[in-house]
């Protein structure tokens, strides 16, 4: 048997967090809650597909005619917006079947005269794509007859105003999405911690651990422990989505999400940290799980109301209130990355929101670790943050 | 030596500790007794770093105890602490890693000390499982994993069967062998006679008698008389100079006698009662011993 040594913070810390990972990733609760999250944006994504935005479709079924028509009917369905699909068919009583049997939306027979064959009525897309063909092909034809083969049209230029519109909306609309998925972790992991805390205290494990380790080398190591378990999954829930996006061609702008992505993981860590940091602490007052809901309501009011702000600011990215928010602590996770995928915020705007973030959370840190010390070896009721205070040095 | 010297706290107005002070030497078992109240907890947990004293401080080897050497303590707090959803292989392995051993030594360790007490069926249970005795042998792996230099222990005998308590003590005697200073406080004051080679007994904040109960013994002897006379009238050592009566019952008599009285005057006074069955000094247990130590506050404060 080796002999034992001592050991450094840095490894108390990585021997706690250790625990804390081997134990969670075990947990029941955990691994449904991992699933069920990846279920919802797998579902979310599918919901997409299907009622998605995505471009119209006709078949079009065609009797005769040359390459020339196919052409014509697809540049037409282009400019209409419509995936034209042409479907070549060998006589008139073919084209009736396939479209008695709705294989196409419409069947055209090339002849002297043009004729549509539809089942019920044409619907107006599909009418004027055929009809824009066959009048183009006519005229085209006509024009070649007079002599004229090229006939030059003069092209009208087309000057988006705001060109960054459609892009802007998606990735807001991605950022929207991850504000749910970071509410949700928030308040996930956030319970994990707390249920840690008083876990140890109202089993009394507390003082065992605290003969051999110091109280913030137990915080730093369950923060931190729960905190690796947090970001591998919003980093696969990141990875997931955007895969997902992209096979389903939902996006526009790959490297737009991408960076979305990554600003909400951003802030993710500096609100995991700040919010791990205070459930931890508040739980630190109670010795039963019963009480914690007590004293970890005021922190997760903070982070419902960070959660309204956010979704409200995709609506209105540059609002007063959005403005504001983007700045507090605690409030900055959720409404900031918002604001950042309308692209409506300067940098130093983000700099500002991450400082203050980072003092938020040094601050909880050490005020907190504080309390957590002076809270952990006093059991029975609810205990005063002062009191707590009081006993640190106890 | 395992030393604890001068230590004060109080908590608020309440001065709990007023100067307990007390050696152990290697290999010895001390035993800690005192009311309820009496402030033990807080000695053992100012031993452990859990409360800081207002004054003294506790040595071992000559150097006061700190985070890296408290490592080599091990410890069994009042209140039982353990992860109830841990299983019991792991949760004792992993107070051998906080206690400074690397992952196979304490792997190692842990599978030793959970076969040694007997939970060897169980290692793979949550502890939340188990009945409160095995519950507490987990506690005493988890305090002994780690091959600890000093034992300290918070009344490890509260709460076990008789069967328990012989295992326990046997657990102890073999630490005790080993060269490890034992300290562990008890109401039991039968298995601290039993076990103990020192004894300390806290009142009121201050140590109020501290050695071997032989020594403690010792020093009450002396003084308690029994002289049993079946034939005597009642009241029958109420003159004899020198003598009170503490007790007299069928002739069944009790008697302190003042250090200067010759007890052989108080033999002669029995003779001439009639018959006499029973005549010794009194060897006081460390029931009565703690009685004594305790109820009295201005006799004997043998302040260490």
């Amino acid at each position: 048997m080796t002999a034992p040594q001592d050991l450094s913070s840095s490894q108390l810390v990585r021997l706690v967090a250790g625990r804390e990972v081997a134990t969670r990733i075990r947990d029941k609760g955990f691994i449904i809650s991992s699933v069920v999250i990846l279920l919802v944006i797998v579902a979310a994504v599918v919901i997409q597909v299907v009622t998605g935005s995505g471009d119209e479709e006709s078949r079009v079924g065609l009797v005769g005619g040359d390459a020339s028509v196919v052409t014509a009917l697809e540049a037409q369905g282009e400019a209409l917006d419509v995936d034209v699909e042409v479907v070549e068919l060998g006589d008139e009583a073919a084209a009736r079947t396939a479209v008695d049997d709705e294989d196409v939306d419409g069947a055209l027979l090339v002849g002297d005269d043009a004729e549509l064959l539809v089942r019920e009525s044409a619907g107006g897309t599909l009418e004027a794509i055929v009809q824009g063909a066959v009048g183009q092909l006519a005229i085209t034809e006509q024009l070649t007859e007079a002599g004229i083969s090229e006939l030059d049209v003069p092209e009208v230029a087309v000057t988006a105003l705001d060109a960054d519109a459609a892009a802007d909306g998606q990735r807001v609309a991605a950022a929207v999405f991850g504000v749910v998925i970071l509410y949700s972790l928030l308040i996930l992991f956030g319970q994990f911690i707390a249920q840690g805390v008083v876990e140890e205290k109202s089993s009394r494990v507390v003082e065992l651990l605290l003969a051999t380790m110091r109280p913030w080398q137990l915080l730093a190591g369950k923060i931190l422990g729960l905190g690796l378990l947090a970001l591998g999954q919003i980093v696969t829930i990141g990875v997931v989505a955007v895969v997902a996006a992209l096979a389903f061609d939902i996006v526009e702008v790959p490297g737009d999400l991408i960076s979305t992505v990554a600003i909400v993981i951003a802030w993710f860590v500096l609100g995991y940290a700040w919010y791990a940091a205070v459930f931890a602490v508040a739980a630190s007052l109670v010795s039963r799980q019963e009480d914690l809901a007590t004293v970890l309501m005021p922190t997760s009011m903070v982070l419902i109301v960070a959660f309204f702000i956010g979704i409200q600011a995709a609506s209105d990215p540059g609002g007063l209130l959005a403005r504001v928010t983007s700045y507090i602590p605690g409030l900055s996770p959720l409404v900031m990355p918002v604001r950042q995928a309308a692209g409506e915020v300067a940098l130093w705007e983000i700099a500002l929101a991450v400082v203050l973030m980072v003092l938020a959370i040094v601050l909880v840190v050490r005020l907190g670790g504080r309390i957590y010390s002076g809270a952990l070896l006093r059991t029975g009721g609810k205990i005063k943050m002062r009191e707590a205070l009081a006993a640190e040095r106890a | 030596m395992l030393e604890f010297d001068g230590l004060h706290k109080s908590f608020g107005e309440v001065r709990v500790l007023e100067g307990v002070g007390f050696t152990v030497a290697p290999g010895s078992m001390f035993g800690f007794c005192g009311s309820n109240g009496a402030g033990k907890t807080t000695t053992m947990r100012i031993a452990m770093g859990l409360v800081r004293p207002d004054a003294g401080e506790v040595r071992w080897h000559g150097r006061p105890l700190d985070q890296a050497s408290r490592r080599r303590v091990g410890y069994m707090p009042e209140e039982r602490g353990l992860y109830p959803k841990m299983k019991v292989g792991e949760q004792v392995a992993y107070f051998a890693r906080l206690h400074g051993l690397d992952a196979a030594a304490a792997t190692k360790a842990s599978a030793d000390w959970v076969e040694r007490l007997g939970l060897g069926p169980r290692r793979d249970e949550q502890v939340e499982k188990l009945s409160l005795g095995n519950q507490q042998r987990v506690q005493l792996a988890a305090a002994l994993v780690s091959r600890p230099e000093v034992l300290i222990l918070d009344e490890p005998f509260s709460g076990l069967d008789p069967v328990g308590v012989d295992s326990l003590a046997d657990a102890l005697l073999g630490q005790v062998r080993e060269g490890v200073p034992v300290v562990f406080s008890s109401h039991q004051l039968d298995l601290v006679e039993r076990l103990c080679d020192s004894v300390g007994i806290l009142a009121r904040g201050r140590m109020v008698a501290t050695g071997t109960v032989e020594e403690l013994r010792r020093r009450e002897a002396g003084r308690l008389l029994r002289v049993v006379v079946p034939d005597a009238a009642p009241g029958w050592a109420d003159g004899l100079g020198g003598a009170r009566v503490v007790s007299e019952q069928a002739g069944d008599t009790l008697l302190e006698l003042t250090p200067d009285t010759d007890d052989q005057s108080v033999l002669g006074a029995a003779l001439r009662t009639g018959r006499v069955t029973h005549f010794a000094w009194q060897q006081p247990t460390l029931v009565e011993l703690f009685r004594g130590a305790v109820a009295a506050p201005s006799t004997e404060e043998v302040a260490a």
